[in-house]
C-alpha cells in the first residue's frame, strides 16, 4: 500500500495544511493571551 | 437530579449501545471483530480517536483545572498535531501495509517474538491499570455528589461497557464512540452557552474575560523558557510531542481505532481531523472553566467544592473551625464582588488609574480567599475527611448540579458517563485483541479456526473488563488518582516508543539488542521514578532515548555476531 507519486504529493499538502492550521491556532491563542492578560 | 434528568441520562447512555448492538448483529470473522469493516469511514475514525483520548477526566477535570490555574494547560496539547502528522506519514502506512491487528505484531515481524511480547506486555500492564482508573475517577465524584453507591456505579458503567464491547468488537466501539462523542460535543456546547448566559448582568462577556484575564486565568500561551514553569509553549511542544507520538503511534487502544476499516486514506483523514480539532476543543473546555470562575465571582461558591468531604468534617467535630473560615470566606467574597464591579465601572468610564487600583484590590482579595480555602482543606485533612480526588474535580459538576436547568443536568451527567464508556470500551477492545493476537494465538493455540480466535478474543475482552472493574474497586487505595493515570502512562510509553522508533529508523539493530535495551530503559525509568522528582513527562523522553542509544551499542558489542534483519 505504498503511496504513489501524485498521492504522496497530495498527502504532503494535507499535512502542510494541518500544520498551518495548527500554527494559526497558536497565533490566535497568543493574540487572545495578549488581549486579555 | 429529578425524574426528567434520570430519563435523559438513562435514555442517552442506553440508546447508543443498543443502536450499536443492532448495527453489529450477526457473526463476524476475526478480521471484522478486530478491525471492523469498510463501512467505517474517516469521520467515525476521527470521532473515535477523539473519544478514546478524551475520557471522563477531560470533561470532569479540565474546567476545574482552568478554574484553579487558568487555561495554560492547553499548551500540553501543542505537540499533538505534529505527532499526528508523523503517525500519518510513518506509522499508519506500515501498519496498513502489513495488515497487522495489533501494533506489536509489527515488532514481531521486524525483530522477533520476544520483542513483540515485551511491547505487548508493557501495553497490557499500563492500559489494564489505566482502564480501572478511567472507570473509578468519575465514579468517585458522581457517587459522592449524587449519593450513588460507589461500587454500584463502577459495576453499572463497567458492566454495560463489557456487554457491548464483547458482543460487537471494534466495529461497535467505533460506532458507539461516534455517537457518544456527538452527545459529548453537543452537551458541552450547550453547557458553554448556558454558562455564558448565566454570567452576571453587571459584566459584559468581554468584560468578564477581561477581568478573568487580569486575574491570571486566560494566559493561553507562555513562551517562557523557565524550566520551573509547569505549562509553557516549549514544554508542551517538545514533551507533548513525545507523549502524543507514543500514545497515538504505539498504544493499541488508539492504533485499533485508526486501523478500523482497513483503508489508509480513511485512517489518515481521521487522524488529521484530530490534529486540527484537538487544540480548539480543549480551548473551549478550558474557557468554559474560566467562565465558571467568573460566574462564581458574582454567585457565592462553596468554600470547598467537595461538599460531602466538608460535611464529614463538620460531623467529625470540626464545625466551629469551619464556621469561622466560612465567615471569613463570605466576607472576602462580598468585598471581591464589589471590587470587580468597581473594575467594571472604571472600565466603562475609561479611567485607567481607577481601574488599576480596583484590579489590584481584586487580586489581593483573591489571594486571601484562596488562603481561606487552603486552610479549609487543612482542617478537612485534620478531620480525616480528606478526599482521594482533587477539589477542582468537583467544580464543574457542582456548577452543573446547582446552576443548569433540569434535563440538561441529566444530559451532562450522561456526557461524563459517555466519555467513561467510550474510553473504557476502546481500552477493553485493545486489551482483549492484544492478549488474543500477541499471546494466545502464538503461544497457546497456534492453529485453531477463525471462529475459535473470535471466541477467545471475546472471552479475553470480558476478562479484562472484570480486571478493570477490580482495579476500580481497589483504586481508593491510591492517592490522587487522576495524576496516577498520567504518571502510569509516562512510565511505560518511553520504552515502548523506543522499540518502535528503533524498528522504523535503525536498520542494523536486531531483536535481542533492542529487547535488552528496552528492558534496561524500563528499569532506568522505574529507578528514576522511585528515587528522583523529575517531572513525569520527561520519562517519555528518557525511556525512548535510552532505547535508541543503547540498542545500537548492544548491537555493536554483545550482539555483534547476530544476523542483520532484512527489515520490514
Amino acid at each position: 500500500m505504498r503511496d504513489n507519486e501524485p498521492d504522496a504529493h497530495s498527502w504532503r499538502k494535507a499535512y502542510g495544511l494541518a500544520l498551518s492550521l495548527f500554527a494559526a491556532e497558536v497565533v490566535l491563542l497568543y493574540i487572545f493571551t495578549l488581549r486579555f492578560s | 437530579m429529578n425524574r426528567l434528568d434520570y430519563v435523559v441520562l438513562i435514555a442517552t447512555i442506553l440508546a447508543i449501545p443498543v443502536y450499536g448492538l443492532w448495527r453489529t448483529r450477526g457473526s463476524a470473522s476475526l478480521g471484522q471483530y478486530l478491525k471492523g469493516d469498510a463501512s467505517i469511514q474517516w469521520a467515525t475514525i476521527g470521532l473515535s480517536v477523539l473519544a478514546t483520548q478524551a475520557g471522563p477526566i477531560t470533561f470532569l477535570s479540565m474546567p476545574g483545572q482552568a478554574y484553579e490555574s487558568g487555561i495554560g494547560f492547553i499548551q500540553n496539547y501543542f505537540g499533538q498535531p505534529l505527532a499526528l502528522v508523523v503517525v500519518c506519514a510513518v506509522f499508519v502506512p506500515i501498519y496498513q501495509r502489513l495488515k497487522v491487528y495489533t501494533a506489536y505484531q509489527y515488532l514481531g515481524r521486524r525483530f522477533d517474538q520476544k520483542t513483540q511480547l515485551l511491547g505487548a506486555f508493557l501495553f497490557l500492564v499500563q492500559r489494564g491499570l489505566a482502564a480501572g482508573i478511567t472507570i473509578y475517577a468519575p465514579a468517585i465524584v458522581l457517587s459522592a455528589l449524587l449519593g450513588w453507591r460507589l461500587n454500584l456505579t463502577i459495576w453499572l458503567a463497567g458492566g454495560l461497557v463489557i456487554i457491548y464491547t464483547v458482543a460487537g468488537g471494534t466495529k461497535i466501539v467505533s460506532i458507539t464512540q461516534r455517537y457518544q462523542m456527538i452527545v459529548i460535543l453537543v452537551g458541552m456546547a450547550i453547557a458553554f452557552v448556558v454558562a455564558v448566559y448565566r454570567l452576571s448582568p453587571d459584566l459584559s462577556f468581554e468584560g468578564a474575560l477581561s477581568v478573568a484575564g487580569k486575574m491570571g486565568k486566560l494566559e493561553a500561551v507562555d513562551f517562557s523558557i523557565d524550566p520551573h514553569k509547569r505549562y509553557t509553549f516549549w514544554s508542551g511542544l517538545i514533551g507533548g510531542f513525545f507523549l502524543a507520538l507514543s500514545y497515538f503511534g504505539t498504544d493499541q487502544s488508539q492504533v485499533q481505532r485508526y486501523l478500523a476499516g482497513g483503508s489508509l486514506k480513511e485512517s489518515r483523514l481521521g487522524l488529521l481531523f484530530n490534529a486540527m480539532v484537538k487544540v480548539p476543543m480543549q480551548f473551549f473546555i478550558l474557557l468554559l472553566g474560566a467562565i465558571v470562575f467568573m460566574f462564581y465571582q458574582f454567585e457565592k461558591p462553596p468554600v470547598y467544592f467537595n461538599q460531602p468531604a466538608y460535611e464529614r468534617a463538620m460531623e467529625n467535630g470540626y464545625a466551629p473551625q469551619l464556621a469561622v473560615l466560612q465567615t471569613q470566606f463570605d466576607d472576602l467574597f462580598t468585598q471581591k464582588r464589589d471590587a470587580i464591579r468597581a473594575v467594571s465601572n472604571a472600565s466603562s468610564n475609561s479611567s485607567s488609574n481607577e481601574r488599576d487600583v480596583a484590579m489590584t484590590r481584586v487580586r489581593e482579595l483573591d489571594v486571601q480567599a484562596r488562603d481561606v480555602r487552603n486552610r479549609t482543606k487543612a482542617v478537612l485533612e485534620q478531620a480525616g475527611a480528606d478526599p482521594k480526588s482533587k477539589e477542582s474535580d468537583y467544580v464543574f459538576i457542582t456548577f452543573i448540579l446547582q446552576q443548569m436547568p433540569h434535563g440538561l443536568v441529566g444530559l451532562l451527567i450522561a456526557v461524563i458517563l459517555c466519555a467513561t464508556m467510550s474510553a473504557t470500551a476502546a481500552a477493553l477492545n485493545a486489551l482483549g485483541s492484544t492478549t488474543a493476537i500477541d499471546f494466545y494465538r502464538p503461544l497457546i493455540r497456534t492453529n485453531a479456526s477463525d471462529h475459535h480466535y473470535v471466541v477467545a478474543a471475546k472471552a479475553l475482552t470480558a476478562a479484562w473488563g472484570l480486571i478493570a472493574i477490580g482495579v476500580a474497586s481497589f483504586a481508593s487505595l491510591v492517592e490522587n488518582l487522576i495524576e496516577a493515570g498520567n504518571i502510569l502512562g509516562s512510565i511505560f510509553y518511553g520504552s515502548i516508543l523506543g522499540l518502535f522508533l528503533a524498528a522504523f529508523f535503525t536498520r542494523r539493530v536486531t531483536g535481542s539488542a533492542v529487547f535488552f535495551a528496552a528492558l534496561f530503559a524500563q528499569a532506568l525509568v522505574f529507578v528514576l521514578f522511585a528515587t528522583t522528582n523529575i517531572g513525569y513527562l520527561w520519562y517519555n523522553f528518557i525511556g525512548c532515548t535510552a532505547v535508541l542509544i543503547l540498542a545500537p551499542v548492544l548491537q555493536q558489542t554483545i550482539f555483534r555476531s547476530t544476523e542483520t534483519p532484512a527489515g520490514v
